[in-house]
């Protein structure tokens, strides 16, 4: 893949890889410099990225999420993943009504297991196939079925909870 | 007299997630209708699954904009030389301090305690590398991701 077209997907996917980025770090602004060590990490060795062995979607992907449990493994001891959350800005009723309900959807997720969180963001945000979310999360495809479902029960209970 | 489980006594569970997926194959998506047709209870976990699916499609869980990942890619294709640079830099201050290191100790005219304070300093400097690279390497042994790839 020519390094071009590879910046210009890389870009595509950026959103993703962030909200991804988020559900795993708890804030956007550690997801945010993840994004942008893991492009670095991509472009200083775009060769690592092999077009035989699968699309560069859920390969990019397994690189944030792999940057993101490294960082995570570097925390201090006591330093919590917690979801820090924005109050929604002022706005018109529409945008306030629209980021309220993401606020609700925020906290049900947060209240999720971290595989449960990755799951759920990689399927219903992201729309990768059952394959691709198995390459990203280095799963067995043949559980990613059943992992999805208990993940989607779990949100539908919170956000359930969260009225 | 047999106690059989008729199909709409049991309940499809994550074959409704494969189904709202797109991920079933013909004869389950068809066993899903079915069974569907005739169970309320999985009727509406169906409708359930499929408003959750469209709405977190359609929430903004990243507020960042693509024209800010274009700046941040300009940033990581900068990020080489720098890394490069600081390499250039730190290996040509260890080479100085070297020099710099060996002078004092052959130079008769700098008194001994001059010469012991750099000793404190460079000896201070190793052992801080020293722990550094021994929390390190514990770390890295006890870490419970050391196979993950980067």
């Amino acid at each position: 893949m020519k390094n071009q077209d590879m910046q210009q997907q890389l870009i595509q996917l950026g959103n993703g890889a962030h909200a991804l980025a988020t559900q795993m770090l708890g804030n956007s602004d550690d997801a945010a410099d993840a994004v942008h060590d893991s492009f670095a990490k991509v472009l200083r060795k775009p060769d690592a990225y092999e077009a035989n062995n699968g699309p560069l979607k859920p390969w990019f992907l397994r690189v944030v999420r792999n940057h993101c449990i490294d960082l995570i493994r570097r925390r201090r001891p006591g330093e919590s993943n917690v979801q820090h959350l924005s109050e929604p800005g002022p706005g018109p009723d529409s945008v306030l009504e629209i980021a309220q309900r993401d606020q609700q959807l925020q906290c049900a997720l947060a209240k999720l297991s971290d595989g449960q969180r990755q799951i759920i963001v990689l399927r219903d945000y992201m729309d990768l196939s059952y394959a691709e979310i198995a390459l990203s999360l280095e799963i067995a495809p043949g559980t990613v079925m059943s992992r999805l479902h208990r993940a989607r029960l779990a949100l539908k209970e919170e956000m359930i909870r969260h009225g | 007299m047999v106690n059989e489980k008729r199909p709409v006594d049991q309940h499809l569970g994550e074959l409704l997630s494969g189904f709202v997926d797109g991920e079933l194959t013909q004869q389950e998506r068809q066993r899903v209708t079915l069974h569907c047709d005739e169970c309320d209870e999985c009727r509406e976990n169906l409708a359930n699954l499929r408003a959750l699916r469209e709405r977190i499609g359609k929430a903004q869980l990243s507020e960042v904009g693509e024209d800010k990942w274009r700046e941040t890619m300009n940033d990581s294709r900068v990020q080489t030389p720098r890394t490069i640079g600081w390499l250039l830099f730190i290996a040509g201050l260890l080479v100085v301090a070297g020099i710099v290191l060996v002078q004092l100790f052959f130079n008769d005219e700098i008194p001994l305690g001059a010469k012991l304070l750099m000793v404190a300093i460079y000896g201070g400097l190793a052992t801080l590398l020293y722990s550094v690279l021994r929390q390190r390497l514990i770390e890295r042994k006890t870490d419970k991701y050391k196979d993950v790839e980067i």
